[in-house]
């Protein structure tokens, strides 16, 4: 047991290590960009008025009021200790709202968004992989390269592809919106049905392009299990196919929950293009417009919560590799 | 093992399903959280349009879809959430319900006066009859309309407006500092009568009367019984007042907010509305509904007025005729033909004179003759502004009421032709300023001419416009690079005057233009600003401009004004400090006329102009609408 405490303890530093530095990165990196904030979120409230020194008085407050003119270390523990409390502060491009509030909203959809399509694309990706390498023929031989043709189209294209082809030509799916531009948030089957509609070709646009990678990595993994010297004795001794299976999948599936928990962590960074194109309001939109207004509350806040995700799937999936991978639990313990 | 595997996937997938499958939040407020349901099986057909069948409660939250034929779609004004329902508030976010401008948007707050560009006149709103000036021109009297009334149904006093003022200026916010400039004080006379005392110059008479007229149309005017509920609950902290969120506001406005999220902004109809009174407009407008979609950019707003989701479109649409021409679609603007639309601003290059060599005229000048601008016009505009051959350069906008004020015939001499290399050339060379090491660059005091002209990236219009100034700059050898920042440094170097070449457009049409623009383009009183957001960015200074510009908003006399304008385009067109580019609308306006017709059109007799249906006197068009087919 001893050992597995080392094993665990010492992931859990080396995190907390790295979060540590990466906070202080996101906080910092931002705040080295060329420009001035206050200059664009002025420039807003000022339009409309006729007297240059009051335009100018106008600028001053909200130089005082963004605390950007403190030295970097001051503004970076005010963060600090504001942020323990869950206080992220206030957007400067969209203020006077704070950064909870927008991040509350846009989280939410890209979430919502990502979480089930790349569940999904991975859940398919290994199926179609598996049946591929053990019944070969014609998914072997035609599904999978099709799909593998389709996963490198970037996602922007395929977002665009499928928006024109559905949306455009064919006219039978929505082009953008969370939900129907005549439709109001409602606790009604119709307004439900709106959003499912709605959701369909972002939904498809990242499953389909996430299938091919994943079926390429299951389908040599499975390959090389299937050629594995247990899988042969196995067969001669008798055991079922099924119980075989069993043995190989688990063994395949290694590697594929890495990539599944790498892309649960990034995913918060958000399909930006795929939201951008189908005006779905996530946290790739946010992240953008935080970058091109120079909203350092904002990107700090963003890259932090994509910072953390990214972490914590890591240090999951090292964590979760300990219980279902003996072998490395055993090497851990010598 | 295909069987057991597929039946995993199905089961891992349905219980994701389950678990993110969740009733739509449905709270009284007005953010709404919205959970998406997650599909297990083919995409579902074409999505049915609900008429709202439902019921509606006393706040109408529960319909679950506007009904199409009540409802007028917006886009091009809202591209992110609302922020607050509050006029001192810096960053409302909140384009259809917060715009105080020269043409306010009216449909929530009501202005005493709405502006008309096509007239170059203000028509009463909450105001009965003209404002007037007394003998000394020392204070304006303005006269409220007794049927004027507030939601709730309590009568617009001039205490109303005496006390907006007082409130913006109290919490000192942007529009309360504008008005301490030019307005002493705003005071009630009696109920229904409102004295504004302008702000005096040392001869005694109003500092600027123009400027002290301007707020007629543009303020909002704000209930007192309300500005008191909302200083009372905020503590009369400044902060605090002018954050407020304000959506339990009171006012005299036809709409009333009803939703808003990240997703949309819906106003419902006060049938109520004093507007209805004879004395108004006779009628309530006629749409019950005002929506508009939050959309990412153009392109999606595009899209969707292409299928018909959305009636009127503020955004810039390149070759917009070709939407009905080419493509069918009932899509038109104002005109039917180039330039499509009324041009109210005008996009201007501006010279930093502080910088080696754009400090001479010659150069400046050279490089203004050499531009092309029919290119500019053809494809950054793509056509929908008048040439510089049709409306010659001058301080003045295309429109009618424009160019009365300026004497065409006596700038004819000044004016060159469109994209003069050859003259261009010749001039520099008079002027000495020459290529002596033969690298194609003419040199300035042993300096080489190289200059960057700078604008935001992704203003795709004013890219193009810079590239065929670059252009033109490389054919008479003068090195002009483009660069495009974000947004946010742009700002920061045209306001700080740390460029070399940038852009930026003159305000539009309002009771202080053209007097404005004047200021925009050759006033030197902004040259000694720490941070310059008002004009003249290049800091130029003539003698001669700053003592006309002193003149106007003092002077009544239209033949004398016409003089000075007429002598203010002179001195620009010689100098050369600033040199408009093209001609544009100050607000776009494309309309699909699939479920709503009865737009504003030219020389429908109707003289509305094309502001959205929202702006200044354009919100006119909201009671002329009619169904398409019939009601």
């Amino acid at each position: 047991m001893k050992g597995f405490k080392k094993y665990y303890g010492q992931k859990v530093l080396w995190y907390l290590l790295t979060l540590v530095f990466a906070v202080v990165l996101n906080f910092v990196l931002p705040r080295l960009m060329p420009g001035d904030p206050v200059s664009a979120i002025a420039g807003k409230s000022v339009s409309g008025m006729s007297d240059a020194t009051k335009i100018q008085k106008v600028y001053q407050d909200y130089t005082e009021k963004f605390g950007i003119s403190k030295p970097i270390y001051v503004q970076f523990f005010t963060w600090l200790k504001n942020a323990l409390h869950g206080d992220f502060g206030v957007s400067f491009s969209q203020f006077p709202r704070t950064v909870s509030d927008i991040l509350s909203g846009a989280v939410w959809w890209t979430v919502c968004l990502q979480l089930p399509a790349i569940v999904l694309g991975w859940v398919l990706g290994n199926v179609l992989g598996a049946v591929a390498a053990y019944r070969k023929g014609v998914f072997d031989k035609a599904i999978l390269p099709a799909f593998l043709f389709i996963s490198n189209i970037p996602a922007f294209g395929m977002a665009i592809i499928l928006l024109f082809v559905f949306g455009v030509r064919l006219g039978i799916l929505p082009t953008s919106g969370g939900y129907g531009f005549n439709m109001m948030p409602s606790a009604t089957w119709a307004f439900v049905k709106s959003v499912i509609v709605h959701y369909q070709l972002p939904f498809w646009s990242i499953v389909l392009i996430t299938i091919g990678g994943q079926a390429i990595g299951m389908r040599s993994m499975a390959i090389y299990e299937l050629n594995a010297d247990y899988v042969k004795y196995s067969r001669f001794l008798g055991i079922k196919d099924r119980t075989i299976v069993k043995y190989v999948f688990r063994n395949a599936m290694l590697p594929q929950i890495t990539g599944l928990a790498l892309s649960l962590g990034t995913m918060m960074g958000g399909a930006l293009v795929a939201e951008i194109i189908f005006s779905y309001p996530g946290l790739g939109t946010t992240l953008l417009a935080a970058v091109t207004g120079q909203d350092y509350p904002l990107l700090s806040a963003c890259t932090l919560i994509i910072t953390i995700m990214v972490l914590l799937a890591n240090l999951i999936v090292e964590l979760i590799y300990g219980v279902i991978d003996p072998r490395v639990k055993a090497s851990q313990q010598d | 093992m295909k069987k057991g595997s597929k039946i995993i996937a199905l089961l891992m997938v349905l219980a994701l399903a389950g678990s993110l499958l969740a009733g739509c939040g449905n709270s009284g407020g007005n953010k709404e959280k919205v959970n998406a349901g997650k599909q297990t099986d083919e995409p579902a057909k074409k999505e049915e349009e609900e008429k709202g069948e439902k019921e509606e409660t006393k706040d109408g939250k529960d319909a679950d879809s506007l009904p199409r034929d009540e409802t007028l779609y917006f886009a091009g004004q809202q591209w992110g959430t609302v922020n607050d329902y509050n006029p001192l508030s810096a960053n409302s976010n909140n384009a259809m319900a917060i715009s105080q401008s020269d043409m306010s948007r009216t449909i929530v707050y009501e202005t005493l006066y709405m502006w008309n560009p096509l007239t170059a006149e203000m028509t009463p709103l909450l105001a009965q009859g003209d404002p007037e000036w007394d003998e000394g021109k020392t204070q304006i009297t303005v006269k409220l309309n007794p049927d004027a009334k507030w939601s709730d149904g309590t009568p617009v006093t001039a205490e109303d407006v005496a006390y907006t003022f007082t409130f913006h200026t109290k919490y000192e916010s942007p529009t309360g500092e504008d008005m301490l400039s030019y307005i002493d004080a705003i005071e009630a006379k009696d109920d229904s009568t409102v004295v504004f005392k302008a702000k005096k110059g040392e001869d005694g008479k109003a500092l600027n009367p123009l400027l002290t007229e301007s707020f007629l149309p543009k303020l909002y005017i704000l209930q007192k019984a309300y500005m008191e509920k909302v200083e009372k609950r905020c503590n009369e902290d400044s902060e605090a007042v002018k954050t407020d969120r304000m959506d339990d506001l009171i006012a005299s406005g036809p709409y009333k907010p009803y939703m808003d999220n990240e997703q949309k902004v819906v106003f419902i109809r006060d049938d109520n509305y004093w507007g209805q009174a004879g004395s108004m407009w006779g009628k309530l407008p006629v749409p019950k509904y005002l929506a508009h979609t939050i959309y990412k950019d153009n392109s999606a707003a595009l899209t969707a007025i292409q299928k018909g989701e959305v009636d009127v479109s503020q955004t810039f649409i390149p070759d917009v005729q070709k939407l009905w021409l080419e493509q069918d679609l009932p899509i038109s603007t104002y005109m039917d033909e180039a330039p499509y639309s009324v041009c109210l601003v005008m996009p201007t290059l501006f010279f930093n004179t502080g910088k080696p060599g754009l400090d001479q005229t010659p150069i400046r000048k050279a490089i203004a003759m050499a531009v092309d601008y029919d290119q500019i016009i053809s494809s950054a505009m793509s056509g929908q502004s008048p040439t510089f051959e049709d409306v010659p350069r001058s301080v003045m906008n295309p429109t009618d009421a424009d160019q009365e004020m300026v004497d065409q015939d006596a700038l004819a001499k000044y004016q060159w032709k469109n994209a003069d290399v050859e003259g261009a050339k010749k001039l520099l060379d008079e002027a000495g300023i020459v290529d002596s090491d033969g690298d194609g660059i003419r040199e300035y005091k042993g300096q080489k001419l190289s200059y960057k002209a700078e604008c935001p990236s992704g203003w795709s219009d004013w890219n193009a416009s810079l590239e065929i100034v670059a252009a033109a700059g490389k054919e008479i050898g003068i090195n002009i690079e483009t660069y495009f920042p974000e947004a946010s440094q742009y700002y920061d170097d045209y306001t700080t005057g740390n460029f070399d070449i940038t852009m930026q457009s003159s305000s539009g049409s309002s009771v202080a233009n053209p007097y404005q623009r004047c200021m925009f383009f050759l006033s030197s009183s902004y040259n000694d600003l720490d941070v310059n957001y008002s004009g003249n960015f290049g800091h130029f200074k003539n003698d001669r401009a700053d003592e006309i510009l002193k003149l106007i908003p003092n002077e009544s006399d239209n033949a004398k004004l016409k003089g000075y304008y007429t002598e203010l385009s002179q001195i620009m067109l010689e100098e050369c400090p600033c040199v408009p580019l093209m001609y544009r609308p100050q607000l776009f306006h494309v309309v699909n006329e699939s479920v709503w017709t009865g737009y504003p059109q030219m020389d429908d007799g109707t003289n509305i102009p094309p502001t959205d249906c929202t702006d200044g006197y354009g919100i006119a068009a909201l009671y002329h609408l009619t169904l398409v087919g019939g009601q």
